[in-house]
């Protein structure tokens, strides 16, 4: 399939999309119901990805610092900094999970975390994040790993209807509610791990940000083994299906690498109906897929005529990829934060692990961007188009419920699509137009 | 010697009020109840609008992932814009093994190669101090290299708050840049303007008066800064901070070593505009130069009180609460005094003592000075029938419960509220809110709620 570079062969970022572990941690901790995510590093670690969420979805967002300073980090190995945090947060509220995760500077410091962990009372996952390895996406799994390694009670029995659904970082919170939502329509009951369609979805309500609002419960996440099927979407959560299965043999791993576009939509389709035991889906499932057809042969035109960058996390690249493959958009450039299995999978001509930098120079090789806020200015420099995808976007409000996947959420994705591509090509006959006028009154 | 700074003292500026009465400093952040941000990020606001420099943050991904990009702080420079361009050596496991020294130096001559930067600033971050990188000595050889200022800043994160790193900022271009350079000319009203960062173009609101009074901007730390101008500072005859209290060591410093005296101004409203602008003149010691001063803010007050006459009639009888942090307690209150609003309360929460004296002192003694905020302030909008909240983006449903207008004070983060021109913006901001009816709606029963 696609060339793929795996290293960027540079010493430097330069314009990064990349983020860090923590910051994925954090996010996935705001899945769960009353929790306070506490990061374990300098009040700055948690200051900057406090910030980018915020600004991201346009909310609050609980998140808590054990404030490692100079002296802590030298003197403690841990004990003093979180114990004392847990402390003070108890002081004032009292959260149903403290969700601690480590930063580079504590884990280049070495704290045993699991050691001060099994010192502290209250209800408490930790997880091992330092932010000079991996990226978003493993700091997402590897909290989910810990929820459930340290919170679902192991089970021998079976519930034939219920299913987990462990949905990528890149997902955004109406997106987990439509595939949780999908998933029901065919008879089952769905919890969602971790589950930010509750908490960050922009609804209006009583909070100063003391702690998460929505998500889900820690009693769901103890109750999890009873499931029938873990369903996984995207290669970065895949082994989430086994460390769910380690406390519980019985239940079933069903894997997609994304469930957007008609053909993965069809799949998860055809394994609900099969499992679910049906013939045919719910109506309105029959009647999305006819729209969704009819926006592939109106978009088609516009999208294949094409070619895309696309910056993203490897899940994103994925589903976006085959999305607009299907209506033959030539992916030319797909640039990811961080190495995946799935990059050998993307459909793309070109797939890198790489910056803006790169995208930069490599600006012959596509018309229309899609990628996180930063991709606006790159297509100001490059005089191209962007369409805002991806972590961070904060020029943009709504986000929370912008909807890809699906039958529906594809058809709109289609249409955006289209409709950029089409007013880009606009603007360059316009351009052209405006440069032959003046070549003629010269 | 290390070109580190000495944090104790910049903890104990002795030019700061409250350190006259306070034995040690408040470093210590309390574990689990800490907001705001960390040294690195205060040093890189401070730094980050010099936008003809690299800025290089030696650290991993969390330390500029969702931060590059994100400085309102225009430049006039015509190369690009450096402050928009985010630099990372993104450190990685190895690195944190057998050292990312060789790294940093590639990734600075990569700079060079490709972006031509008047000089590069490069930030420790705590992975980089805890695993003792030799910064100093990597850009001691790069700048001997490559011929341009290669300026080390040591602010890890865990050395204290955005307040200290601001000052470490300073400290390095102190050291580093400050007099390094002569001027191609001098004239008797050379100022510095210390802590403007151009944020939302505020500088633009008032350079241009100061330029039209004869007084020349010799350099700024650092909106729309230059590398160039800055390494002439030491010639300046005198140094303005602008609202920000954490470069006084900065300014103290250049007036034992140059001899430079230094005023603080703030130039929010139309009062504090004027003050700010004829305190400078007065600083200059001209008696012409003042007299010019004079007659000039006497025609920018009577252009702008011209154009505020149909905000006044939609401001009169209005109430306002205002709950911002520092400076903006007084600074903001002024300006809101002067399109005819009345502050009831204000926020003294994060304040000195010195900002709380002077909100004290603009906004009478019947005003409410807030110590906590978000628990006051539901209570004070009852009690003092206000119309308006102006606060950060929390407090909004405080104002939709109250069913009064709510202005996001993070707005200026947006726009400039700076300056004469400045109160303007404000006036139809605040005009918009007053007259939004989405805050009464938004929080009517629905169909089926009692």
């Amino acid at each position: 399939m696609a060339e793929v570079r795996r290293k960027s062969g540079k010493p430097l970022q330069v314009n990064p999309h990349k983020l860090s572990q923590p910051m994925g941690a954090t996010l996935a901790f705001l899945g769960v119901d009353r929790c306070m995510p506490l990061m374990h590093g300098a009040q700055g670690c948690a200051s900057f990805a406090k910030v980018m969420f915020t600004r991201h979805f346009c909310e609050p967002i609980a998140l808590q610092t054990t404030a490692v300073n100079d002296v802590i980090a030298v003197l403690d190995g841990g004990d003093y900094s979180i114990v004392e945090s847990v402390k003070n947060i108890h002081d004032k509220i009292t959260p149903e999970l403290i969700g601690v995760h480590t930063t580079g500077l504590t884990e280049t410091k070495g704290d045993d975390l699991r050691g001060v962990a099994s010192k502290i009372e209250v209800p408490l996952v930790y997880v091992n994040t330092p932010d000079y390895q991996g990226g978003l996406e493993s700091g997402w799994t590897l909290t989910t790993q810990a929820l459930i390694d340290q919170l679902t009670e192991s089970c021998d029995r079976i519930d034939a209807q219920k299913i987990v659904l462990v949905p990528h970082v890149s997902l955004q919170p109406i997106e987990v509610e439509k595939l949780h939502d999908f998933i029901e329509s065919f008879g089952f009951k769905v919890v969602a791990v971790p589950d930010l369609s509750s908490s960050l979805d922009n609804h209006l309500g009583e909070k100063q940000a003391s702690l998460s609002s929505g998500g889900v419960t820690v009693a769901e996440l103890k109750q999890l083994a009873d499931a029938a099927f873990v369903v996984t979407v995207g290669a970065s959560v895949k082994s989430v299906g086994a460390t769910l299965q380690k406390k519980n043999p019985a239940i079933q791993h069903r894997h997609f690498d994304h469930v957007n576009g008609l053909v993965g939509t069809d799949a998860l389709v055809a394994w609900l109906l099969e499992a679910s035991a049906r013939d045919t889906p719910p109506p309105v499932v029959e009647r999305w897929r006819k729209r969704l057809q009819d926006a592939m042969l109106d978009s088609h035109f516009s999208i294949g005529q094409t070619r895309f960058l696309l910056v993203a996390e490897p899940d994103h690249l994925a589903s976006m990829a085959a999305s607009l493959r299907e209506v033959g958009g030539k992916v030319s450039l797909a640039i990811s934060t961080v190495d995946s299995p799935i990059l050998g999978d993307i459909e793309a001509d070109q797939v890198i692990v790489g910056d803006l930098e790169d995208a930069e120079k490599m600006r012959d090789a596509y018309d229309l961007i899609i990628g996180n806020f930063h991709t606006e200015a790159l297509a100001h420099r490059v005089e191209k188009r962007a369409v805002m995808r991806g972590f961070p976007n904060y020029e943009e409000i709504g986000i929370a419920l912008k909807n890809d996947l699906l039958y529906e959420g594809g058809a709109y994705f289609l249409f955006e699509i289209a409709n950029a591509a089409e007013r880009m090509r606009e603007a360059q006959v316009h351009h052209e137009r405006e440069r032959i006028k003046l070549r003629g009154a010269a | 010697m290390s070109s580190k700074p000495k944090i104790k003292e910049l903890l104990v500026e002795s030019a700061c009020e409250h350190n006259k009465t306070k034995k040690g400093s408040c470093n210590a952040p309390t574990p689990g109840a800490t907001t705001g941000g960390c040294a690195l990020d205060g040093a890189q606001i401070a730094l980050f609008p010099f936008a003809d420099a690299a800025h290089l943050i030696h650290g991993p991904m969390s330390c500029i992932g969702g931060a590059w990009e994100t400085r309102l702080t225009p430049t006039s420079w015509s190369g690009r814009d450096l402050t928009q361009t985010g630099f990372a050596t993104d450190i990685t496991t190895n690195n944190v093994i057998f050292s990312g020294e060789k790294k940093l130096a590639a990734a600075i001559d990569h700079i060079v190669t490709h972006y031509a930067p008047e000089a590069v600033f490069v930030y420790s971050t705590c992975v980089t101090a805890m695993i003792g990188e030799d910064i100093d000595a990597v850009c001691k050889h790069r700048a001997e290299k490559h011929g341009i200022p290669c300026v080390p800043v040591h602010a890890p994160g865990f050395v204290g708050a955005k307040n200290l790193g601001s000052r470490i900022a300073g400290e390095a271009v102190l050291r580093h840049l400050i007099g390094t350079k002569e001027p191609e000319k001098t004239t008797p009203f050379d100022i510095n303007l210390i802590g403007e960062h151009n944020n939302t173009g505020e500088l633009w609101r008032y350079r241009h008066l100061l330029e039209e009074l004869g007084i020349r901007v010799l350099s700024t730390f650092s909106g729309d800064g230059r590398i160039a101008s800055i390494r002439t500072a030491h010639r300046a005859k005198l140094n303005v901070i602008i609202c920000a209290k954490s470069l006084v060591s900065m300014t103290r410093k250049m007036q034992e070593q140059y001899g430079i005296p230094w005023i603080s101004c703030s130039f929010y409203g139309k009062t504090d505009t004027s003050a700010g602008i004829l305190a400078i003149a007065e600083a200059l010691g001209d008696a012409n130069l003042i007299a010019r001063t004079r007659a000039l803010i006497a025609r920018e007050e009577a252009r702008l009180d011209e154009q505020l006459v149909p905000y006044r009639e939609i401001f009169a009888g209005k109430k306002a609460v205002l709950n911002t942090g520092g400076n903006k307690a007084w600074s903001i209150a002024s300006a809101l005094q002067d399109l005819g609003i009345e502050v009831v309360a204000t926020s003294v929460r994060k304040s000195t003592e010195a900002d709380k004296a002077k909100a004290r002192e603009y906004l009478g003694e019947n005003a409410i000075l807030m110590t906590s905020p978000a628990t006051q302030q539901a209570k004070v909008i009852d009690d003092t029938g206000a119309h308006l909240l102006l606060a950060g983006g929390r407090s909004l449903y405080t104002a939709i419960k109250k069913r009064i207008a709510f202005t996001d004070v993070n707005q200026e983060k947006k726009k400039s509220y700076g300056g004469y021109d400045g109160l303007l913006v404000l006036a139809e901001d605040l005009k918009n809110s007053l007259q939004n009816p989405v805050f009464e709606l938004v929080d009517r029963k629905a169909p089926w709620q009692k």
